[in-house]
């Protein structure tokens, strides 16, 4: 809901850009404005009602702990999970908790894959907790994360 | 401006059945739209990667949606499953919908 009354704000926005030749060329292009979503409605889109389990256990994080420069920081899971037919990982996504955009990547996943395995670069603001969440195709939500400290930011 | 990538296999002497890893390295600005110009004091518009799509011989293997939290230059490794010899194609989409594709061959041996 909240998600919905952002939108309404970016409209009234919009509008205030009209007004203000100086937002015109921006209001034109929504798609080029900055979104900034909570990463607990992120969260909440993404279990959809469902409690996510912790996937520690099975999750294997490879995330530098002090990374030299928060614009570039590897983030490598692996997931111990079966991937056959009708048991196997269809999605791991990767959010940074306290950066502006939160949202880094969401991969989807087929048996063809082989093993649930994501390699990415994502960018930190700030020292703050990386999040990993994988679903199966079953609908069960699992949920990993580290805390990264971060020197320098990533974003500006 | 023309969309840079590269595709490769990370895995050498691999066999059918066998998995592997794939890496995607773009050249590619992740604009998230908050920052400023420095010298003009305009804000930089939202401009990033948006969608990538992975195909090996006609399967669908990988499906990635990209945000501005990705660093610039967005590196990415996959695994897939040797099924034989063929290509991967990649596609790419940035948030312009400016598209671009690039292969790799794959090789199993014997």
């Amino acid at each position: 809901m909240q998600r919905r009354s952002f939108i309404k704000g970016a409209f009234a926005l919009s509008a205030v850009g009209l007004i203000n030749p100086m937002f015109f060329g921006h209001a034109l292009r929504a798609e080029e404005e900055a979104i900034e979503m909570p990463v607990e409605d992120l969260l909440r889109d993404y279990l959809s009602g469902k409690e996510a389990e912790n996937g520690s256990s099975i999750m294997q994080l490879n995330i530098p702990q002090t990374p030299e420069n928060g614009a570039v920081v590897p983030v490598e899971v692996t997931i111990k999970h079966p991937m056959t037919a009708d048991n196997y990982i269809s999605n791991i996504t990767i959010l940074a908790t306290k950066n502006k955009a939160n949202k880094a990547i969401s991969f989807d996943l087929t048996p063809a894959n082989g093993i649930a395995y994501l390699y990415a670069n994502v960018k930190l603001g700030q020292t703050q907790d990386v999040i990993i969440l994988a679903k199966t195709n079953q609908g069960k939500i699992f949920k990993a994360s580290k805390t990264v400290r971060v020197a320098l930011g990533g974003c500006s | 401006m023309e969309l840079r990538g590269i595709v490769k296999i990370l895995d050498q002497n691999y066999k059918v059945g066998d998995v592997i890893k794939a890496k995607i390295i773009i050249i590619h600005k992740m604009d998230t739209g908050f920052t400023k110009d420095k010298e003009s004091g305009k804000t930089i518009p939202r401009f990033y990667m948006k969608e990538i799509t992975a195909i090996y011989n006609g399967t669908r293997v990988g499906h990635f949606n990209l945000d501005v939290a990705m660093s610039q230059n967005p590196v990415i490794q996959f695994p897939l499953r040797v099924t034989g010899a063929g290509t991967l194609v990649i596609d790419f989409i940035n948030s312009n919908g400016e598209k671009a594709q690039k292969s790799v061959e794959i090789t199993p041996a014997g």
